[in-house]
């Protein structure tokens, strides 16, 4: 998967007397204070459910985390999640590849607009889907047979459209760093246009378009306020995982709340660093 | 061959030194397989204008043609000419075989081995362009550009990243590879022993403008203007007041100076001009010459400083306000054993004085 010419350069590591080290020291210990304090969290919800559950009884309580409504749950995050990264990066790569190269009338505009979802709360994309359809155009597009409210293409669209921008931002980015001069050797060597940005610019972005898909899969997997309001909280029907902790919590089980919020994390966790090390050939 | 016809074109680029920047009403011709060097300093428009010849800018007029052809509103990709970027632009995704085999379609792998062998870089064929040193990627942008088969190759500064000795080395390679496959090649320097190295003609240009066209020689010796001059560092340049005297100029020099110089081929002058003596072209002798030809000035000195720079010596002499500056051969130098504070006579003979206006044109 990851081709040799994308090794991670070699850092260099220059002589480095008490001042290095300690400026080292100092950037090193924000990392890990920031990581300490996100596994001081998990480590209290872990402590949590086996305090709750109790050693005894934590077999049984695995079975729970199994049953079908869990497991409805965890699938159906993961393929809605999945087919949003796809379709988020079929939106990111060309729209970040446009606001990179062209230069259009409003494009600042236009380059703000892409930041909205990000700034939003995501509750408000919920709330304007419920009313976008049921407007004129809303109402059209349901009569035509595509369905979003209250239904699983719903939570497809509430996470399309809220982390989406992150995958644009994040292209946009890689191609800002990549030298149009590349581009237009291709084109001297007889390449389109487009010949230029599929042979050249685009395998030359891959690394940002992994990492925007990323973006937009954790983005896509931890969404919950939207989809309250536009596809609501059916369970085996529209429940994901985020909701799956929302209902839990809310008829008193917060230790099958908390481990769901493990399992999420685990998931998320092995999710990204096989990426990473795999698709980035990061260490 | 190629023809450029009053070409214009305007950029909005913070690269240059202003916030526009404009090549102005440029004219060029290149001959078929000429070697056709591109000289200015950094910032004058020769990348610019090359990148306007591959149909990387939009000109915003004139005429770019081909044989006769006009193919100023072609594609880059039509026009099919060889172009190596400053930087090389190798595709880092690709091998050297992928990059050099990159314009090719149907029988590669034989095209790609001649241009390989015609480089000599068929050894590098499976290394990425990352593991290559500088004077490897040049010639692997080289070979690419050269795979395509171009009418015409144009190259941008395609050796000024590299060390002394590569370039050099570089340099006889582009010649000797120009006069064996006869393609025009266009080539962008600011350097002029580069210059001297490759060119069959070269063309100066500054602020976006074509100052000068002519041989090397020419330019190098009869520079049209003193903006040519400096950029050349000729070093001996001196105002002056021009006085016609028979067949020759009479030249009134700061420091009443009086230098013979011949009467330029057009026959006017103005009576402001600038004098140039090229430093290899001023006679230093210790002791009061002999055998001087009857227009020669002789003008006494004393050396001020000695710059050695391997095989040449650079004697700078103090004649009352005015320095000049003298080269010598490190033998001729070394044997006559030229020391600071020594009493020296220069002569300077009136072919070797080039007169310029003073004003740039």
């Amino acid at each position: 998967m990851n081709p040799s010419w994308f090794r991670q350069p070699r850092l260099t590591a220059p002589v480095a007397g008490l001042h290095g080290r300690l400026f080292a020291a100092s950037m090193l210990a924000f990392v890990g204070l920031f990581v300490v304090a996100l596994a001081a969290l998990v480590v209290a919800d872990v402590g949590y459910v086996v305090a709750d559950v109790g050693w005894a009884n934590l077999g049984n309580f695995a079975a729970v985390l199994v049953s079908p409504e869990i497991l409805a749950a965890l699938w159906l995050s993961l393929w809605t999640s999945t087919t949003t990264v796809i379709l988020g990066l079929v939106f990111a790569v060309p729209m970040g590849y446009a606001l990179s190269r062209y230069r259009f009338p409003g494009r600042a505009v236009v380059d703000s607009v892409v930041d909205l979802p990000i700034i939003l709360p995501p509750l408000v994309v919920g709330l304007s889907l419920l009313v976008f359809f049921q407007t004129g155009v809303g109402r059209w597009i349901e009569s035509i047979g595509l369905e979003f409210a209250f239904q699983k293409k719903g939570i497809i669209l509430c996470q399309l459209l809220v982390s989406t921008s992150f995958g644009i931002r994040a292209v946009k980015l890689t191609f800002d760093g990549i030298d149009p001069r590349f581009e237009h050797v291709a084109m001297t060597l007889g390449c389109t246009r487009a010949g230029a940005f599929f042979r050249v610019a685009l395998p030359m972005a891959y690394r940002g378009i992994i990492v925007g898909g990323i973006l937009i899969w954790t983005r896509a997997l931890g969404i919950f306020g939207p989809l309250m309001v536009f596809v609501g909280a059916a369970r085996m029907r529209t429940e994901v995982l985020p909701t799956t902790i929302y209902l839990e919590q809310s008829i008193g089980r917060i230790e099958v709340a908390l481990a769901v919020a493990i399992l999420m994390l685990v998931l998320t966790a092995v999710a990204l660093v096989t990426i990473r090390v795999v698709g980035l050939g990061e260490r | 061959m190629i023809r450029i016809e009053r070409l214009n074109f305007t950029v909005a680029d913070a690269a240059y030194k202003a916030d526009t920047f404009a090549l102005r009403n440029v004219s060029l011709h290149v001959r078929p397989g000429e070697y056709f060097v591109l000289l200015g300093p950094t910032g004058s428009g020769k990348t610019l204008l090359l990148e306007c010849l591959c149909g990387l800018n939009h000109i915003d007029s004139g005429r770019v043609s081909i044989d006769g052809v006009d193919v100023t509103k072609l594609e880059p990709r039509s026009r099919r000419w060889g172009y190596v970027p400053q930087d090389y632009a190798l595709f880092p995704h690709m091998t050297v075989r992928g990059n050099i085999g990159f314009s090719l379609a149907g029988a590669v792998a034989a095209r790609v081995a001649e241009v390989m062998e015609l480089v000599g870089v068929a050894h590098l064929a499976d290394r990425f362009p990352q593991k290559l040193s500088g004077g490897e990627k040049q010639r692997v942008a080289l070979a690419r550009a050269l795979a395509v088969g171009p009418r015409v190759l144009l190259l941008d500064e395609p050796v000024s990243a590299l060390d002394e000795q590569t370039r050099d080395e570089l340099c006889r390679q582009l010649k000797r590879l120009q006069q064996d496959t006869q393609t025009t090649t266009v080539h962008v320097c600011h350097n002029f022993t580069e210059m001297l190295s490759v060119a069959d003609r070269v063309a100066v240009i500054d602020q976006g403008q074509i100052l000068q066209v002519g041989t090397p020689r020419e330019v190098l010796e009869r520079p049209a203007s003193t903006r040519i001059a400096r950029f050349a560092q000729v070093g001996n340049l001196l105002s002056a007041r021009a006085v016609a005297d028979g067949t020759r100029l009479r030249l009134v020099c700061p420091g009443g100076i009086e230098l013979r110089a011949r009467i330029p081929e057009s026959g006017e002058f103005e009576a402001d001009v600038v004098a140039m003596i090229r430093p290899e072209n001023i006679a230093l002798t210790a002791n009061v010459p002999e055998n001087v030809p009857p227009e020669a000035t002789i003008l006494q000195g004393t050396v001020a400083e000695l710059i050695e720079l391997g095989p040449v010596v650079k004697v700078r002499v103090a004649c009352g306000a005015l320095e000049w500056l003298v080269s010598l051969g490190k033998r001729e130098y070394t044997e006559r054993n030229i020391r600071v504070g020594d009493r020296v006579h220069l002569v300077v003979a009136a072919e070797n004085v080039h007169v310029m206006r003073s004003s740039p044109p």
